[in-house]
């Protein structure tokens, strides 16, 4: 295995790390406002992919521009969503909360495949297969792309958190939901709008995605999984956390698939999760500080 | 509050009550004599299977409060070792469903050992990863398992006793009587853990481990234990399955879904009693058939509440028999907003209230 | 005999000494009162006693046997067991099956731990509760029960963190009297308390905390009218 290809595998890696990234800290911010584990997580990014090949199949829109309507009418279903499910077990048992998520995920995967059948759909665009060649490193087009719109998403997040009242206030309530609600924050509005700022980014990764993968029903199982192991990496409600943890296991990945075989990956993946879990379960960044 | 509790048979169970269990038993034991239908035959054992995967999540997950979402990795280790050690060594799968309960108790201890210091919902990922890590290695490791293609089996071989051959296996009958006992056996197994230390200290543990674990109880020892005894159940589940279905991969014995469904019977009767999963295995595998075989469109068409030709008559017919996973899920769903106590509990809490509950 | 050494013990969480180099010793039979202002470090040292988590410097003797490093449920079966400030009743489980969890501790018959349990139960006089969940008992109640449930584990040394805290006057009595009741059977007690009545009526003697130091030891009546004592307590009103 030469060193080009490690290169090239590191890269690709880092770039599928950025919307890794991307469905991490949607999962650590309903996680850090609502301390809810979200296990439908996946399946909304399955919807997002839906959603996108579907305004490019009969709509014709460049997956990447529809990106401006995907996020808001996934941000829209998260909301309701949690207006509707996920507001009635915030205070029940975190057991049942996952299983909640669980039957929501599974009830979501099993009506796209009872209205669109199991059969893998392709979203070819004019650029699909394209790619840059950097010094002998073949880019990915459509990768870098999506990276690129990652990396400005997580900006704008950033700033909207840090920066905008709005956002002040979700932190807040993240970190001591009783002191944020007596400083007068409506607690409850702050658990929709994180769960629709979750859902939001998850199916606009679908959304970016959507040109370079299969999409499929149960397409969103392995992504929950992989959402997971991302956010317990990072620190579960830390988006920094998840950014970094998005990257490492998008360079994890695709490093294993080249060096122990393509088959281990997922296995590399989940080992990794358990070891994080045994040896430091607050992750990299610590616990609960967005 | 009276204390109907759900987790408290009554001591000593009545007379009549006894009295009722053993007409049931025998009732189901003399079953096959007068009913021959293989079709009947068939649901009798997929609700005992189903009893039998129930009841042993419950012992962890019910009485000890460890939410194991990752149940599938023991049937699989059942149902594969089964089938491996029979199709490549010829070993009888009731000699091999010993050799599967030993690999998923080692399994188990070695899960337990990374998965129990972590509290709710990490232990719940964990469980979930290390099933999937097990159904990624079925996967992979080809030549032991055949991977996705996955094991058949075509001859189960005799079953005799010295020179007195018991079955062939040629008909369900022999599943029937197995599957009977291996659920009147976990039943038992489950009411001999509520009655002893076990059992308290399973609760305790539920019920706030600190406490428990300052009133002397090793939580290591007892939550190992506790899944020891489940992982050793729900392997012979799985390696009956194997010599049933005849025919294993991995998306059928180790996935996700599964372990869901082992979950599910558990929590519509009511975790944490004796009879909950049974309860569960009595709603869940008659809706099963009932949509698989297509009886429920068929209903609603023959009731008139749907026409056969319009697009709803033939999308329900054509569907609804794929459906029922989707029926699980929302199932769970209904079930945690409404019922998390279980069909048991939920009767016992409208019990309670009848009786004019408050002290 | 010295039942209990606690010496020079601190325990650091981070930056913050929440003991600090705190020595005593405790007799056996007696009744240690345990005082001082919120935060003082009282259940804090609780925790390290009992191996909740171990102390950062310092030794924790019990009966001449060092427990630093053991887990609460060996330090259980040593005969060291503790209440908590905030009560714990295995919520689901009846008052009776709470106390036999404590009695299963000494015994493997259910048989003998349901009649050790019954008796605590009736020496709390909450026979009258037996077969009710404990989730639903009030406040005074789960108190009682939190008692005879530790009871149950046959102690030689317990640890009472608040048990009368949030108890009216009445209950209150009826927890003092249980607590001298106990030491009539020889068992030791360590009590944490805020009722400075009460820890004046049932301590041989008495241990300050403040900002997780040994502010003061010595008989109540020592105490009580120790100067400093009393700006710790009115200083951090």
């Amino acid at each position: 295995m030469t060193f080009s290809v490690l290169l090239q595998s590191i890269i690709s890696g880092v770039l599928i790390g950025g919307v890794y990234a991307l469905i991490g800290i949607g999962l650590t911010i309903i996680f850090g406002v609502m301390r809810v584990i979200n296990f439908a997580h996946g399946d909304i990014m399955m919807v997002g992919m839906y959603l996108t090949y579907f305004l490019f199949t009969l709509a014709g829109i460049d997956p990447f521009i529809s990106v401006l309507i995907t996020m808001p009418l996934m941000f829209l279903f998260g909301a309701i969503l949690q207006r509707i499910f996920i507001n009635r077990i915030l205070g029940s048992l975190p057991q049942n909360q996952i299983l909640l998520t669980i039957g929501l995920g599974l009830i979501m995967s099993n009506t796209t495949m009872l209205a669109f059948t199991s059969d893998y759909k392709i979203l070819t665009t004019t650029y699909s297969s394209s790619s840059f060649n950097l010094g002998g490193i073949s880019i990915s087009e459509p990768l870098l792309i999506s990276f690129l719109i990652t990396a400005a998403i997580t900006a704008a997040l950033y700033w909207f958190l840090i920066k905008t009242d709005t956002g002040q206030a979700i932190r807040a309530t993240a970190q001591d939901r009783e002191a944020a609600q007596l400083m007068g924050i409506n607690v409850k509005w702050m658990s929709i709008l994180s769960f629709g700022i979750g859902s939001a980014m998850a199916g606009t990764a679908g959304a970016l995605i959507a040109p370079t993968y299969y999409i499929f029903p149960q397409v969103g199982s392995a992504f929950t999984l992989k959402a997971f192991v991302i956010t317990v990496l990072g620190g579960m409600g830390s988006i920094v956390g998840a950014t970094l943890g998005g990257i490492i296991i998008g360079l994890v990945e695709s490093v294993a698939a080249v060096t122990i075989s393509s088959d281990w990956k997922d296995v590399v993946v989940f080992s990794i999760f358990l070891l994080v879990l045994l040896i430091k379960p607050s992750g990299l960044m610590g616990k609960s500080r967005m | 509050m009276k204390a109907f509790n759900p987790l408290h048979s009554q001591r000593g169970a009545s007379a009549v009550q006894v009295s009722i269990g053993i007409a049931v038993i025998a009732a189901l034991f003399a079953f096959p004599q007068f009913v021959e239908s293989p079709y009947v035959l068939h649901m009798m054992i997929l609700f005992f299977l189903s009893t039998l995967m129930g009841q042993s999540w419950n012992i962890i997950g019910g009485y000890a409060g460890q939410y194991s979402v990752g149940h599938a990795a023991y049937f699989g280790t059942g149902a594969y070792t089964t089938l491996i050690l029979l199709t490549t060594r010829e070993i009888a799968p009731w000699y091999g469903m010993w050799v599967g309960i030993a690999a998923s108790i080692v399994l188990a201890l070695i899960i337990g050992s990374i998965c129990f210091r972590l509290r709710g919902p990490y232990f719940v990922l964990a469980s979930i990863a290390v099933a999937e890590i097990v159904r990624g290695t079925a996967l992979n490791l080809t030549d032991l398992t055949k991977g996705a293609e996955g094991i058949l089996v075509t001859d189960i071989p005799v079953f005799n006793i010295g020179e007195t051959i018991i079955t062939d296996f040629s008909s369900k009958v022999p599943y029937y009587y197995i599957a009977l006992v291996l659920a009147l056996i976990i039943i038992g197994v489950t009411w001999l853990v509520q009655h002893s230390k076990l059992g308290y200290y399973f609760q305790a543990i539920r019920e706030d481990q600190d406490a428990a674990h300052s009133l002397g109880i090793n939580l290591t020892i007892w939550k190992n234990s506790a899944l020891v005894i489940s992982a050793a159940f729900t392997s012979l589940a799985g390696s009956f399955y194997a010599i049933f279905v005849k025919f294993i991969d991995p998306s059928t014995v180790l996935p996700l879904d599964l372990s869901v469904q082992i979950v599910l019977i558990s929590i519509i009767g009511g975790i944490g009693t004796i009879f909950g999963p049974v309860i569960g295995a009595l709603v869940l595998v008659p809706l099963s058939e009932a949509l698989r075989s297509n009886v429920i469109a068929q209903g609603l068409i023959n009731s008139g509440l749907v026409s056969e030709d319009s697009g709803v008559g033939i999308f329900l017919k054509e569907n609804l028999a794929h459906a029922h996973v989707l029926i699980y899920g929302i199932l769970v769903v209904v079930v945690i907003l409404f019922m998390p106590e279980g069909v048991l509990g939920y009767f016992r809490k409208m019990a309670a209230k009848k009786k004019g509950g408050n002290a | 005999m010295a039942i209990l050494e606690i010496k020079h013990v601190s325990k650091f969480f981070g930056g913050l000494a929440a003991n600090s180099d705190v020595s005593f010793e405790i007799t056996e039979g007696m009744i240690m009162g345990l005082i001082g202002p919120n935060g003082a470090g009282k259940t804090t040292l609780f925790n390290c006693i009992t191996g909740y988590y171990p102390p950062s410097k310092g030794e924790i003797i019990f009966n001449g046997r060092t427990m630093n490093h053991l887990q609460p449920d060996a330090v259980c079966k040593l005969g060291m067991a503790r209440t908590w400030q905030k009560v714990r009743p295995l919520a689901k489980m009846t008052v009776v099956d709470n106390v036999m969890v404590g009695a299963l501790c000494r015994t493997n018959s259910i048989k003998k731990a349901r009649e050790m349990a019954m008796e605590q139960v009736k020496v709390v006089r909450l026979e009258h509760r037996a077969d009710f969940l404990a989730g639903g008992l009030p406040i005074g109640e789960r108190k009682k029960l939190e008692v005879a449930r530790v009871m149950a584990t046959q102690p030689r040394l317990l640890l009472l963190d608040e048990v009368m805290g949030g108890l009216n006057p009445a209950e209150s009595e009826e927890i003092i009297q249980l607590i001298l009741d106990i030491k009539k059977l020889g068992i030791t007690q360590m009590v944490i308390e805020h009722d400075m009545k009460a820890i004046m009526r049932i301590s041989d003697r008495v241990v300050v905390l403040c900002s997780g130091e040994k502010l003061a030891e010595g008989s109540p009546q020592e105490v009580v009218s120790n100067p400093e004592v009393i700006t710790a307590y009115l200083g951090s009103e």
